[in-house]
């Protein structure tokens, strides 16, 4: 037997070996090594449930609040109802458009021409103008007192507000005696300081004159490259004709290539030499503002300018003392925003005359879709889950609650009976949007259940719920003890009088556990909608299952893709809105099953 | 060493090969076992015997710290093996687990084929160098099962397939693989049909040759059967120890007495 | 129509109540103050009446309902082909619906002598259908209690009736998810076979072909056979799928065996929950968060180093999904994972294998089987995702399998199409296609992986 013994593998120097011991380590090692990965795993899997929140949440920041502009006009009695009858039909079919129109006009009567004027009107909402109607049906004295009204900011307004679109900054500069003005032509001065009053933006505009620079002399490489290529063709080529074309795509791109760099040496010369740089679109808005004027910088050096009139209602003196202006820098270049410099400027002068308002946005949360972002809210779209979910659970729950208990409790064991439950099972793991191509051929097409109507999604999203309910509730069913289902048998109950007397309310807890989270998944379900039209755009709150309708996750899925930066935003918070819905649920599960769940 | 310095009329005299002092185990809040001295001789059988529910599983399952796999047991004592303390900081239980082999209840093979079942030991211990050394190695550890005539011609499959009897030698080829000093056997006939546990046995008594072995057993008859040393614990304490001959002929304490007769248990 | 539904439903609650406090009181009558002397308590006597009237009168209201419809619909197609045989079926589904329009007093998209005729004869019909709707179930509901009231006896087994009638609606619950598969398949097939009818049943066309724009002829009214080819499509939809397993698989497997051989149990009670959030977020999340936050991303950082990154790129909508299904690997993994049974893991300690080894040559191979089939579900999940592609992944069929640029999938083709501005008869045929892919795809993925892990199950139960 000892033979054997030294057959069998004993390891050089026994366990206790130099060997033996580094084996261990790196053995020790590898397990360290799995560990590390199990958790890199799991902390990269709530990195990612953190990443998603954060970009969520953070997202909202600009839905959060509005702006509105507030203004002291009066209503022209002859514009609404020159006959003073004060009949609400009359009133309602005035031009309040036009009346919102006035009042901006009147607030700034330097917008003359036909573009500043549409500038001028799209700082406030389209939607304004029926509010403003709305308040005035409502209270028909306002026609004959002085009114003090807050006309919702549009979009793009609201944004520039919330510093989206950059802000003026007030620059420092160093004292001069006066800035001298010499008018080039109408609208158009040159302003000349004895100090480098202007220098403080030029550090930042000679940087962007390298950048661009920089650019310029990479396609010039690029050019450069592409010649290389057509002059090595043209060694190889044999043909005349071939060779003449060559020769001139050669050419072209040597003409081009220099062309790029002599505009690149341009840009390092003045951002180098310290002469005029004139400014354009795409660089900072630089202005002087002279009380209520705004004046644009064209062109500028250290100590002088030229300046035109952006929004000014009187003509610049000839001199300006150091006290009357000031200079301003907005660093987000006009192309880069969708507020014009004028549009911002006028914002300006609307703050600093403390006719800016910033409220909370409850309108968001009252009242329906608007294509207009600053206007536009999720009350539809919740009460469009809620009629969907309404005809979800009402189908959803009894069907799949007696169905399980048939399954559990009466169901014969044999091949049909599997045939349903290998059924069940696979149906829970159809994709959503084959549910939605059925609902969209049986209920709409066979049916002809009106499109994007919530009794449509709600049938459909309980069939796809149906699985989970049955599932659930097969699973609770089958905990209560057999003792329970013996003893009222025992006593005489029917075998459905113990079900639904005995088994089912021992069940219900985890039932309706289960049934809570099926429908917290139709409530965040959105392919299936979008196949049977519930896509469209509502405006109105739908009044029951047959109405037209949209659901959160759709309305989600619906502002997402719109272009406009503000539906950004509310798409955020609607989906923020949606998440609260989900915890709560998923919240009411919990609780039903700490509370009420039994060990047996 | 109270009992144990008794002459073995049979055997020579056997250095010990573990000897625990004042061990106590605890699983939360209840104490399993309580402070229990026991020492294992080697090249000797020795049996723990007793009541279920008595610890001498758990006990065991000190010797080579199968206990740590536990999150809430707690081991607190002296175990030596060799004069090392098993609970010293400077032992890696895995290494400690390849020195003191483990055979459980419930023949275990693992869902590999007889080859690698009886191969996993040396592979992950480093034990041999190529694949001709393993063959040697798994070939002598399955003789050494007495399992080598049945399935030398079926190596390659699954080990699940075979039957109780001989996945549990199965299970003992593979302890045996990493050239263990002790051998520890948690009730390993208890699944067994009584064909299969006289293999079991048999092989048991072969084995004392080479290895300290400690069986667990329920049945007095297996213990007096294949042990030279019995040690009875009730109620999580020791309460005797000494030759198997003894212990069923003659025992010193009252309840060692009863649970022999049958009495409980 | 709507209204009168109602109205009937509540009808026909009355009547069964009536019914009930009828064949109740008769009960009482029959058994002239023994109450025991009936077999069945009078409430059950009640009851059968209720369930009876009930479900006849509403199996006969839905009847009607149907039927009507259906015979509305045909009578007037009849007439219109009668009065104009040349019309295209499509315009005379056009005629149809103007002709409601008209006869309902909404807009209609033209109006003329043949509308106004049809609208004339849709008028005369709804009110007929109307009044078989309303009588018919009413008056079905009344025979139905009406003519059983004699079988109310001291021996009748009221109770009995009622618990076969209860037992069979609880059969029919059961029932109607096999309904939902049947009208699954009938409804994908239907439309399926009308477009491979319509390209001449030329479906290895459809399997094989390379060019996707099924729509492209539609104008001159013909499918080009040519021009339906689905590979660009399947092709994107695996490579999505295989960017999302590349995620998902490692992350999920190796989080389910840190949690389960390897976390402490405090570890586990919190850890879990939170992964489990990841598969509670509504997909359209995931597909914002693609869209806005991670496709912008990929794509800076692709410039950053050099790569153009399409602002659609599969990466990113593969990238996003795979963090969706991460949970769906890690709780079906973690489970199979710990089903393996304690002993395996105790054999193999007892050898001194360390964790790591007892997990890659004992736990992993014992649970492979599972662990294939959750990847499987998986991939099920990843293949019917619409969402998160549709939002994230790009619309053009783009035959690639480069990461960085832009595919489409099957799933966002179908919302194209269906969505789409063209007419939902030219639509539907390659839609329903593609969904009918997809079912049998996703079907073949589910069954072979909950067969799997039910066998596994078998296995170490």
């Amino acid at each position: 037997m000892t033979d054997q013994k030294s057959t069998a593998a004993v390891p050089a120097g026994g366990y206790g070996s130099d060997a033996a011991i580094a084996r261990l380590k790196a053995r020790r090692r590898a397990e360290t090594r799995l560990k590390a990965y199990g958790i890199c795993a799991i902390a990269l899997a709530f990195a990612a449930l953190g990443a998603l929140a954060w970009s969520v949440v953070s997202k909202t920041a600009t839905a959060l609040t509005e702006h509105y502009v507030v203004l002291d006009f009066e209503i022209p009695q002859e514009d609404v109802d020159p006959d003073g009858t004060g009949d609400v039909a009359v009133i309602g079919k005035a031009n309040f458009a036009g009346i919102t129109k006035d009042v901006l006009k009147a607030r700034f009567p330097s917008a003359t021409g036909r573009k500043e004027r549409r500038q001028l009107y799209d700082i406030v909402s389209n939607g304004t103008a029926y509010e403003l109607r709305a308040l005035v049906l409502d209270d028909p004295a306002a026609l004959r007192s002085p009114l003090n009204f807050a006309f919702v900011a549009s979009d793009v307004a609201d944004l520039y507000l919330k510093g989206v679109y950059g802000s003026f900054v007030e620059q420092q500069r160093p004292p001069a005696s006066a800035l001298e003005v010499t008018e080039l032509e109408t609208n158009t001065w040159q302003v000349t300081a004895d100090a480098p009053v202007f220098r403080a933006a030029l550090g930042d505009l000679s940087g962007l004159l390298l950048e661009r620079a920089e650019r310029l002399r990479r396609q010039a490489l690029l050019q450069e490259n592409g010649r290389r290529v057509f002059e090595e063709r043209l060694q190889a080529a044999m043909d005349e004709a071939e060779r003449a074309e060559y020769r001139k795509e050669a050419d072209a791109r040597a003409a081009r290539r220099d062309q790029l760099t002599e505009e690149a040496d341009a840009l390092v010369r003045t951002s180098s030499e310290g002469g005029a740089i004139s400014l354009d679109r795409s660089m900072p808005t630089l202005v002087v503002r002279v009380g209520d004027d705004w004046y644009k910088l064209a062109e500028v050096q250290d100590n002088q300018a030229t300046i035109t009139a952006l929004s000014a209602a009187d003509a610049l003196p000839g001199e300006l003392s150091d006290a009357d202006w000031t200079f301003l820098v907005n660093s987000v270049p006009e192309s880069a925003r969708k507020i014009s410099d004028l549009q911002a400027v006028w914002l300006e002068d609307l703050k600093s005359a403390g006719s800016v308002e910033k409220r909370y946005n409850w309108r968001f949360f009252t009242s329906g879709d608007s294509r207009e972002p600053e206007l536009a809210g999720i009350l539809g779209a919740a009460v469009g889950s809620f009629w969907t979910m309404l005809v979800t659970f009402v189908l959803a729950f009894p069907i799949g609650v007696l169905a399980a208990v048939y399954l559990e409790e009466f169901a014969p064991r044999n091949r049909w009976t599997d045939l349903i439950e290998v059924n069940i099972n696979n149906l829970a793991a159809v994709p959503s949007i084959v549910f939605g191509l059925l609902g969209l051929s049986v209920f709409l097409g066979f049916f002809g259940i009106p499109r994007s109507a919530p009794l449509a999604g709600g049938i459909t999203l309980a069939l796809m719920t149906l699985p989970t309910i049955i599932i659930a509730s097969r699973a609770a069913i089958r905990a209560v003890p057999p003792s329970i289902r013996d003893a009222a048998l025992g006593i005489g109950a029917s075998k459905l009088q113990t079900s639904f007397h005995h088994v089912l309310p021992l069940a219900l807890p985890g039932i309706l556990t289960g049934t809570i989270i099926g429908m917290a998944q139709a409530l965040g379900e959105t392919a299936p909608l979008i196949m049977i039209g519930m896509v469209a755009f509502i405006v109105d709150t739908p009044g029951g299952i047959t109405d037209s309708a949209t659901v959160l996750p759709v309305q989600v899925f619906r502002w997402s893709d719109l272009p406009e930066r503000a539906f950004e935003a509310r798409t955020a918070l609607a989906i923020c809105v949606l998440l609260a819905f989900l915890v709560a649920m998923n919240a009411l599960a919990v609780f039903l099953r700490k509370r009420f769940e039994r060990r047996w | 060493m109270n009992n144990l310095t008794l002459k073995d009329p049979e055997l020579e005299y056997r250095d010990n090969k573990i000897s625990a002092r004042g061990v106590n185990v605890s699983y939360g809040e209840t104490l399993a076992i309580k402070n229990v001295d026991v020492d294992i001789p080697d090249k000797t059988v020795t049996a723990f015997i007793g009541p279920s529910g008595c610890g001498k599983s758990t006990f065991l399952r000190c010797f080579n710290r199968m206990n740590d796999t536990i999150d809430i047991c707690r081991v607190s004592g002296d175990i030596r093996l060799e004069d090392q303390n098993i609970y010293d900081r400077q032992i890696d239980p895995v290494q400690l687990r390849a020195r003191v082999g483990m055979v459980f209840q419930k023949p275990n093979p693992f869902p590999k084929s007889v080859y690698d079942n009886v191969a996993y030991g040396p592979r992950i211990h480093g034990l041999v160098n190529n694949k001709a050394e393993l063959d040697d190695v798994v070939e002598a550890c399955l003789k050494r099962a007495a399992l080598w005539r049945e399935v030398k011609d079926r190596l390659h499959e699954p080990g699940t397939g075979l039957s109780g009897g001989q996945q549990q030698r199965l299970c003992i080829a593979r302890a045996v693989a990493t050239a263990p000093e002790v051998l520890l056997m948690d009730e390993p006939c208890s699944a067994l049909d009584p064909i299969a546990t006289a293999q079991v046995e048999e092989l048991i008594d072969e084995l004392r040759l080479n290895y300290a072995v400690v069986i667990v057993t329920h049945s007095m008859q297996q213990a007096a059967r294949v042990s030279q040393r019995t040690a009875f614990f009730h109620l999580g304490s020791l309460v005797e120890h000494g030759h198997t001959t003894k212990i069923f002929t003659n025992p010193d304490d009252q309840r060692t007495q009863d649970y022999i007769t049958g009495r409980f248990g | 129509m709507q209204g009168i539904s109602g109205l009937v439903a509540l009808v026909l609650v009355g009547i069964s109540v009536f019914f009930f406090i009828l064949a109740r009181s008769r009960a009482v009558a029959v058994a002239g103050g023994n109450l025991s002397a009936l077999h069945s308590r009078p409430a059950y006597h009640g009851l059968y009446f209720l369930l009876l009237t009930l479900l006849v009168g509403l199996s006969a209201f839905l009847v009607c309902l149907i039927a009507g419809d259906w015979y509305v619909g045909a009578s007037l197609s009849s007439r219109i082909s009668e009065i104009n045989p040349d019309l295209a079926p499509i315009e005379v589904a056009l005629v149809k619906s103007d002709a409601r329009a008209i006869a309902e007093g909404a807009v209609a998209s033209r109006v003329d002598a043949l509308r106004e005729e049809v609208a004339e004869l849709y008028r005369s019909l709804a009110k007929l259908h109307l009044v078989v709707v309303a009588a018919v179930p009413v008056a079905a509901a009344i025979a139905a209690g009406g003519l059983n009231l004699g079988r109310i006896s001291l021996e009748w087994r009221a109770r009995n009736g009622s618990e076969r009638i209860l037992r069979s609606v609880l059969f029919v619950c059961a029932l109607i998810a096999v309904l939902t598969t049947i009208g699954i398949v009938l409804s994908l097939i239907f439309e399926t076979m009308s477009f491979f009818s319509k390209i001449g049943w030329r479906i290895d066309r459809f399997a094989f072909g390379t060019e996707w724009s099924p729509l492209a002829g539609v104008h001159e009214g013909i499918l080009d056979p040519d021009r339906v080819g689905a590979i660009p499509l399947f092709l994107g939809t695996l490579l999505i799928t295989a960017i999302a397993m590349l995620v998902a698989v490692p992350v999920g497997l190796f989080s389910a065996i840190y949690l389960a051989d390897f976390a402490t149990p405090r570890t586990r009670t919190w850890v879990k929950p939170l992964l489990e959030i990841l598969a509670g977020i509504p997909t359209v999340v995931y597909g914002f968060f693609a869209a806005i936050t991670i496709a912008p991303l990929f794509r800076a950082a692709g410039d950053a180093i050099g790569l153009s990154v399409a602002s659609e790129s599969a990466l990113a909508a593969g990238v996003v999904m795979g963090v969706m299904i991460i949970p769906f690997i890690s709780s079906l993994s973690d489970d199979v994972i710990n089903s393996v049974p304690q002993s395996l893991r105790d054999g193999s300690y007892g050898l001194g294998a360390t964790r790591a080894e007892t997990v890659r040559h004992v736990v992993l191979p014992a649970a492979l089987p599972g662990i294939m089939s959750a990847v499987l579900l998986g991939v099920s999940r990843a293949v019917g995702e619409t969402m998160i592609v549709v939002m994230a992944a790009g619309q053009g069929a783009n035959l690639t399998v480069n990461p960085l640029e832009a595919v489409t999938t099957v799933t966002v083709q179908i919302v194209m199409l269906i969505t789409g501005d063209a007419e939902a008869e030219t639509a539907a045929g390659p839609a329903f296609t593609l969904g009918f892919t997809l079912f049998c795809v996703t079907l073949v993925l589910n069954v072979v992986a909950l067969r799997t892990v039910r066998k596994y199950r078998e296995a170490y139960d």
